[in-house]
This record gives C-alpha cells, sequence and structure tokens, in this order.
C-alpha cells in the first residue's frame, strides 16, 4: 500500500516496460465524434504500451466517457480508426477487456458474489472458475463479509468496489475504467490504487480516467490529456511535468532579485499571498529553466550573502500541469 | 448462444426470486379460491328478513303466504339439487346436449310460464322427503345429511299502536321509522329489523289491468304496495306478484267458466330440439355439452394469453429501464453484443411467463383434485374435453408468437424511457390495441367467419388474438396460412427493427425520442 504512494512514475512497471516493448494495446487514429453540430471528439490519436497505466485526465465534459465509449465500440467514431489488441473492433476481442463505466450501477437485488459471478461469466468464465475468483477478490480486497449481501444493502463505495472487481474478475488483458475513484473515501482510494497496481505488475494494461490528479501522478505512467474534446498532451507524466516551468520557492528578508544572474533563472516574482505578514521576511518564487540545477541557487544565496530561512524546489504537479494546460477551459466549462 | 443463454437464466432467476413475481403469480389462484367460497357463504350468510303484511282487501292473505312458503321451497329445491350433484354415485359430462338444454328449457319455461306450478308439484309430490327417499339409491353411501336451509323471510306483527284498518297513507306513515331502520320492530321478544312492508289496499282489485284496458294514469301507487329499503332483493315481491298474479288468473279461468288444469297442461306442452353438428362423423353428430366447451374455450385461451402476455412485457419493460437508468447496459453492451442481450433477456422473461401459466394451471388442478363438489368436478371436466382438443397446440403457436411480436415492441419502448413512467406513456396505445381483439372474443366465437373478422385477422397485432378465437371454428386454410405467413414474417421485421432501436435506444440519456426523430436516427445508423 505505502510502496505504490511513493512510487514515482519514473520506476513504475510501465514505465520500464514501454522501454522495453513498444508493442501498443490500444491505438486511436485521428478518432472524431460528432453529435449533430457538436463536437465531442476531436481528432484524437494515441497509442497505449501494453503493461501501462494510462490516465486520460481532462475537465468535466472534455470528451472522456465519449472516447472510452468509441474505444470500447459502444458508440461508432464519426470519423477515423480504433485498434484494440490486435483488433478493430473491442466487441472482437470482449472477452479480454474489462470495463468500469462512469456512471455506476449494479443489479440491486443480486447478492454480490453472485454479481461478479455472472459479470465473469458474460466474460467467458466458467461457472465454477467465477465463482472460485468472486471469492478470492471479495476476500483480497475487504469485502469478505458482504459476499452474501444483496447489493442493495451496500454503501455507496462499497457496491462501487464491488463494481470495480466485476469489470476486472476474469483478469483481462485491457481494464478501462471511467472516474474509478469518484464517490470512494480516501482508505478505499488508496485500496483501489493497489487494485490498479497490483494489476499492472500482472501485465495487465490500464487505463483510467480522472479529473483528480493526485491519482494519476502516484499512478500513471503515461497521460492523456484532453479538453473539448481536443488532445492537449499525450505522453510520460515527466514529459507533461516539462511543459511548465519548474520553481524554486525561496524565504528571505533579503532582497534576492540579484539572482536573476545565474543562467537559467527565467524570472523572479514575489508570492505576496505566502507572506507572513508580522515579519519582515518575504517569500520569492523562482521559475527556473530544465537544465538549471536548483543547488546552483543555492550556491549563489552563500556567495550573494543572502539568509535563507526557506528553500524549497519542488517538481511541478500534474495539477499545476493541468490547471496550466487547460486552466481556461475548464473554467469555460464550469460556469456553463 | 452461450451468452443469451446466461443472460436468459440470469432474467428468469432474478424474476423468479422476487417476492412481486410470487405475488403476481399466486393472486390469481388466491382471489380464485377465495371468490369460489365466498359465493357459497355470501349466499348462506343473508340474513333472516322480517316483514309485515296488511290485507285490507281479505283476499290474498292465503296467496302471499303461500308465495312465501313457495320461495323457501324453492331455496331448499335449489339446494336439494346441489345436494344431489355433490353426491349422486356416478357424474357423466358427456350427456347429450339435447336432454340436457331440454331439461334446462323445462325449467325456464315453466318458471317463465307457471313457476308456481312447477313448485306446487315439487310440494305435492311430497317435498323434500319424498325427494330424499327417490333420489336415495343413486346417491354415495357416506353422504353427510341434507341441512335445509332456514327461513328467510318471516312474518312480523305490527307494532303496537298501528291500525291495520288504517288508510294506506297513514299505515305506511306509521311505519316508515321502522322500514327505515331508524326503529326496530320486536319479534319473539328480541329486537329486529324491518325489511319489508306488504300492503294490499281494500279496493286493490281495481287496479287489475287487462289486455285492452285504456292504461291510467297513476295518481299515486296502485296495486299492491311492497315498501322496503333494499331495491335489489326481489326475491320476496316477485315471489308474491306471481303467487298473487296465479290467483287472479285462477279466479279470471273461473269466472269464464275454463278449467284451470288444462290450462296448466296446456302451457306445459312443448317441442324438444336436437342439435347436431354437421362435421361429426355420421352417428356421432349429437352436439354434447363437451362441444359446446370446446367451442367456447378459445375465449379462456385468448384471456389467458392476454394476461399472461401483459404481465411479461411489463417485466420486460420494468426491467431494460432499471438497467437502463442504472447504466449496467454499458457493461452489459461492453460484454455482448446488443442482440444477444435483447434476446436472452426475450427467453428469460418468456420463460418466467411460462412460469406463471405453468403455476396458475398447477393450482388450478391442485384446487379441484383436492377440493371436491359437483361445480369442480364440471370445471375438471371441461378441462379434460379442453386439454385433450387440439387447441393446446394453437395456443402454444399462438401464444409463442404473440410474445415475440410484442415483447420486441415493448422491448424497444423499454429502450427509448429512462423511466416507468415514460415508458407507460409509451405503452398505452399498445395496450388499447390487445383491448380490440379482446373485447371481439365473444362476438367472435359466436361469428368466427364473420367478413369483418376475418379481414381483421390478417393484422399481426390481432393475428395471435383473433385466430386463436377462431382456432376451434376450423378457419378456412387460406386464413390459417396466410395469416401465419403474415405474422412470422411481422415478428422478424419486428424483432429486427427493435433490436436496432434498442441498440441505439439503451446508450441515449434524456426524454424519448419523437416518432420523426427515431426515424432519422433509424435512418443515420444504416
Amino acid at each position: 500500500m505505502v510502496d505504490s504512494a511513493v512510487q514515482s512514475p519514473s520506476d513504475s512497471p510501465s514505465h520500464s516496460q514501454e522501454e522495453t516493448t513498444s508493442h501498443s494495446v490500444l491505438s486511436l487514429k485521428n478518432v472524431s465524434k460528432t453529435y449533430g453540430e457538436f463536437t465531442a471528439v476531436n481528432d484524437i490519436s494515441l497509442s497505449i504500451p501494453k503493461g501501462s497505466i494510462y490516465g486520460f485526465l481532462g475537465p468535466n465534459g472534455a470528451g472522456k466517457t465519449t472516447t472510452i465509449r468509441m474505444i470500447l465500440d459502444i458508440i461508432e467514431p464519426s470519423s477515423g480508426s480504433v485498434s484494440i489488441l490486435g483488433h478493430s473492433s473491442a466487441l472482437d476481442v470482449r472477452n479480454q477487456i474489462g470495463y468500469l463505466p462512469e456512471e455506476k450501477g449494479l443489479y440491486k437485488k443480486m447478492k454480490v458474489w453472485a454479481l461478479i459471478q455472472y459479470f465473469a461469466m458474460l466474460k467467458g468464465m466458467k461457472k465454477h472458475e467465477a465463482k472460485t475468483q468472486a471469492w478470492h477478490l471479495l476476500e483480497k480486497y475487504g469485502l469478505k463479509d458482504f459476499a452474501e449481501a444483496k447489493v442493495e444493502t451496500l454503501s455507496k463505495g462499497m457496491s462501487q468496489k464491488v463494481q470495480v472487481l466485476s469489470a476486472v474478475a476474469h483478469e483481462p488483458e485491457l481494464v478501462i475504467l471511467d472516474e474509478p475513484f469518484s464517490g470512494l473515501d480516501p482508505v478505499n482510494q488508496t485500496v483501489l490504487e493497489d487494485l490498479i497496481t497490483d494489476m499492472a505488475r500482472n501485465g495487465q494494461t490500464v487505463i483510467f480516467s480522472t479529473h483528480v490528479m493526485q491519482h494519476a501522478e502516484r499512478l500513471c505512467g503515461h497521460i492523456l490529456l484532453i479538453a473539448k474534446g481536443r488532445k492537449i498532451f499525450d505522453g510520460t507524466v515527466n514529459e507533461a511535468k516539462a511543459t511548465i516551468p519548474r520553481r524554486v520557492m525561496l524565504e528571505s528578508e533579503d532582497d534576492v532579485s540579484s539572482l536573476n544572474s545565474i543562467e537559467g533563472v527565467i524570472e523572479i516574482g514575489r508570492d505576496e499571498e505566502l507572506d507572513v505578514s508580522d515579519s519582515a521576511k518575504q517569500q520569492w518564487q523562482l521559475q527556473i529553466s530544465e537544465q538549471l540545477n536548483p543547488q546552483d541557487i543555492l550556491r549563489s544565496c552563500f556567495e550573494k550573502n543572502i539568509s535563507l530561512s526557506r528553500f524549497e524546489f519542488t517538481e511541478p504537479s500534474l495539477h499545476d500541469v493541468f490547471v496550466h494546460l487547460v486552466g481556461d477551459d475548464a473554467k469555460e466549462h464550469a460556469f456553463r | 448462444m452461450n451468452m443469451i443463454r446466461l443472460i436468459a437464466w440470469r432474467e428468469y432467476m432474478e424474476n423468479v426470486k422476487t417476492k412481486g413475481f410470487w405475488a403476481g403469480i399466486l393472486i390469481f389462484p388466491i382471489i380464485f379460491t377465495v371468490m369460489y367460497f365466498l359465493q357459497t357463504m355470501l349466499s348462506n350468510s343473508t340474513p333472516t328478513r322480517y316483514y309485515i303484511f296488511i290485507d285490507q282487501s281479505g283476499e290474498y292473505g292465503e296467496a302471499v303466504e303461500t308465495a312465501i312458503e313457495r320461495e323457501h321451497q324453492r331455496r331448499i329445491l335449489g339446494e336439494f339439487v346441489s345436494y344431489l350433484m355433490d353426491n349422486r354415485k356416478e357424474s357423466n359430462l358427456e350427456l347429450s346436449a339435447a336432454a340436457g338444454t331440454n331439461a334446462a328449457d323445462q325449467l325456464i319455461d315453466n318458471a317463465d310460464a307457471d313457476q308456481v306450478a312447477a313448485l306446487d308439484e315439487w310440494l305435492e309430490s311430497g317435498g323434500l322427503n319424498f325427494a330424499l327417499t327417490m333420489a336415495s339409491p343413486a346417491l354415495k353411501e357416506d353422504r353427510a345429511a341434507f341441512e335445509q336451509p332456514s327461513r328467510q323471510f318471516i312474518a312480523a306483527d305490527l307494532p303496537e299502536g298501528i291500525d291495520s284498518s288504517a288508510s294506506p297513507e297513514a299505515i305506511a306513515q306509521a311505519l316508515r321509522p321502522y322500514l327505515s331502520g331508524e326503529r326496530k320492530i320486536v319479534v319473539d321478544s328480541r329486537p329486529g329489523d324491518l325489511f319489508a312492508l306488504i300492503l294490499i289496499p281494500a279496493n286493490v282489485d281495481d287496479d287489475i289491468s287487462r289486455p285492452g284496458a285504456m292504461p291510467q294514469s297513476p295518481s299515486g301507487p296502485t296495486g299492491i304496495q311492497y315498501w322496503a329499503r333494499n331495491l335489489t332483493d326481489s326475491r320476496l315481491p316477485d315471489a308474491i306478484i306471481s303467487s298473487i298474479n296465479a290467483e287472479i288468473r285462477n279466479r279470471e279461468y273461473i269466472d269464464l267458466g275454463v278449467d284451470n288444469q288444462i290450462v296448466r297442461s296446456v302451457q306445459r306442452t312443448r317441442m324438444p330440439i336436437s342439435q347436431l353438428d354437421p362435421t361429426a362423423a355420421i352417428g356421432e353428430e349429437a352436439v354434447s355439452v363437451a362441444d359446446t366447451f370446446r367451442q367456447l374455450a378459445p375465449i379462456g385461451f385468448v384471456y389467458l394469453m392476454f394476461i399472461s402476455l401483459m404481465q411479461s412485457v411489463q417485466y420486460l419493460l420494468s426491467n431494460t429501464i432499471e438497467e437502463k437508468s442504472n447504466r449496467i447496459i454499458e457493461v452489459l453492451l461492453a460484454s455482448v453484443t446488443a442482440g444477444e442481450l435483447m434476446m436472452g433477456k426475450l427467453l428469460g422473461i418468456g420463460l418466467s411467463g411460462l412460469t406463471t401459466i405453468a403455476v396458475w394451471l398447477l393450482s388450478f388442478f391442485l384446487f379441484i383434485t383436492l377440493y371436491q363438489s359437483s361445480q369442480t368436478e364440471l370445471i375438471s371436466q371441461i378441462l379434460d374435453v379442453i386439454l385433450s382438443s387440439e387447441l393446446i397446440p394453437w395456443f402454444i403457436f399462438y401464444y409463442f408468437a404473440g410474445y415475440a411480436l410484442y415483447s420486441g415492441i415493448f422491448l424497444a419502448i423499454g429502450s427509448l424511457c429512462n423511466t416507468l413512467k415514460e415508458a407507460q406513456a409509451m405503452m398505452m396505445p399498445m395496450i388499447m390495441i390487445q383491448v380490440i381483439p379482446l373485447a371481439m372474443m365473444v362476438f367472435v366465437v359466436r361469428d368466427p367467419h364473420n367478413t369483418i373478422v376475418r379481414a381483421m385477422s390478417w393484422f399481426p397485432l390481432f393475428t395471435p388474438y383473433l385466430m386463436m378465437n377462431r382456432a376451434a371454428a376450423d378457419p378456412p386454410l387460406v386464413d390459417l396460412v396466410g395469416t401465419t405467413i403474415v405474422l412470422l414474417l411481422s415478428i422478424v421485421f419486428v424483432l429486427w427493427l427493435s433490436g436496432k432501436v434498442f441498440r441505439m435506444g439503451v446508450l441515449r440519456t434524456g426524454q424519448p425520442p419523437r416518432l420523426t426523430e427515431l426515424l432519422r436516427m433509424l435512418r443515420h445508423r444504416n
């Protein structure tokens, strides 16, 4: 559990695997979907390597769900093509795909284990196998006590977990989870993160959509960022972070403006919001280039005799990337 | 195919496991049983009714008393007949219809012309005791003794302080509080409700109407006055009026010098009628009661088909809507094709429908085996006749055809709606269409080759109902083959079309589309 949380994207299994195999389990070529005048998805191309954990990020209404539905061939693209596990339609390989839709729902009157068994059987598992697998999963993810309960008696979070389990019980090669974290409490979010990393370790490819960046940051090797149906970014998390400048935070009573003589310091700005009002200390924010080692700044400070009460170098988070890249779109959507 | 079976099995099991399903199934036999026993109980539990009889003319006292005695004897006779039916040693339904109808006709004739005489005959020949002695050789040895029904109409005395020789208006006025239930009369020093007042005014003979006389515009009540709050229990006034009329006619005969015994025998002279079936083998043309039932049986089948189809499509609809509103449909469609999903649902729900019919028939059989009486014996014999007839294969064929046709349509409706409320609005026209052949069923049995009926049979939505309805009457081969072809083609078309609607509809959200929208969507999908 702790492993996955501190795991940096660079040593996630997906990353290493991506370098060894360029085998792609899913690729979209110029896929678009229009409904009359409205374009829900506009010319998206991407390729997802086997064994990776791939995040679909974007604000509400960006087209994540539509893209997923087209991948699954639940709806047909208006143009473009999809190749999934070597086939042109997900229906041909549907037993190798696991899918959790965005809007969650289950048969309310069924028993939990029977429900997981049923969905696994729909994916081609034998009855007995499916039953064993259902009980195994329920035990592993802490739901054994509810196995005999009816779905309608479960809490929202629990039934969502059950739904995730029913989507992956047949151990599919490709797992597609649409907003799997929404509605889960932090503990169960971690359980779900574990499940996802377990699957990736197992060689399964996981695609999930979310608008909560922390999950993507902790889990994903690759991300796709879409807004208003367009692809904004597609690549590794590190590549995504490189799209915005790195920053160094300083706190000092002295004037730090002389630091701009260092090669690689792009901009120095006062961060007045963070000022501690009853002291003379001031907060500064330095934007630095990709190449600059933050240690050089520290060294300069000693040289220039700037006394620091705080020195902080933070990698930009995906959240920053997200806001940077789609901030305006997201806001616009929020008011629609 | 595996997936279809799996989906069908789940639909079936989930359906069968719900309480609602069993409630829906069991309500029918329960209501049937309750109705059956309630009817018997109610007819035995009518309370004793007290009446006051005042005859100011002094001429009809005896006639009224006989009328009431006859009414009592009529009840005894009725009970006795069913006692005989319950306890006779052998029963055979395949009586010749001629004998059956003649006997029935005789009774009806007698009752119409001279019910009084029929009852008198029964009384004169010794009444109940005599009948029991006569019948006992034909009855089972271990039978229970016959219980006489209690008297229902009992004469009460006029309450104190009311003068029976007062004017009819005054008497009626004085008795109003008793008749309306405000006051109780005293019978055997116990209080009781006064049911009726029968008042014969002194000059009642002036009101006798004869054929050819000018109808008089009455200024107030004429003839015998019958006062009662209960307007529906007409046994008492009916018995009195027929008794008094018999008495009056009797006097007329005497006045005219006619022997009323001759009149009676003339009135009861009759000609029998034999019903013969030209399609039956020579020597077996006589129409039996069973044949008549066979002809009427399609009504039952049409009704059973309607109820069962309505129940099934209801499940189908609510089920599809549940999956749709829960978005389970999306997971399902990522696992199976829309076609497989649809066929699985149709099969699974169809199976529940068959289960319903099976349970009904079973409980029906249980009822008639466990509770044996004359009526249930009759029912079981009718069932034997029907089950051994050629109607069963017809029913199976039209049931499945009707189910495929209607469920296809209802499934498409379900896939377009998000709530049951929306669906109900769209269902209405489909239900109305089914009500048309249902409303026609009695007529169709009577006139199965009517041109309009024949024409309507070709409309596929009517075909299962109307052709089932006509099944017992050997419809022309043209109708039979033609409508079947049209029906089967329509089923294929409907299932194909609803498959398309289903595929589009299930992923739709929001309001159900208008018809033009739907057509446009269907075109685009091509």
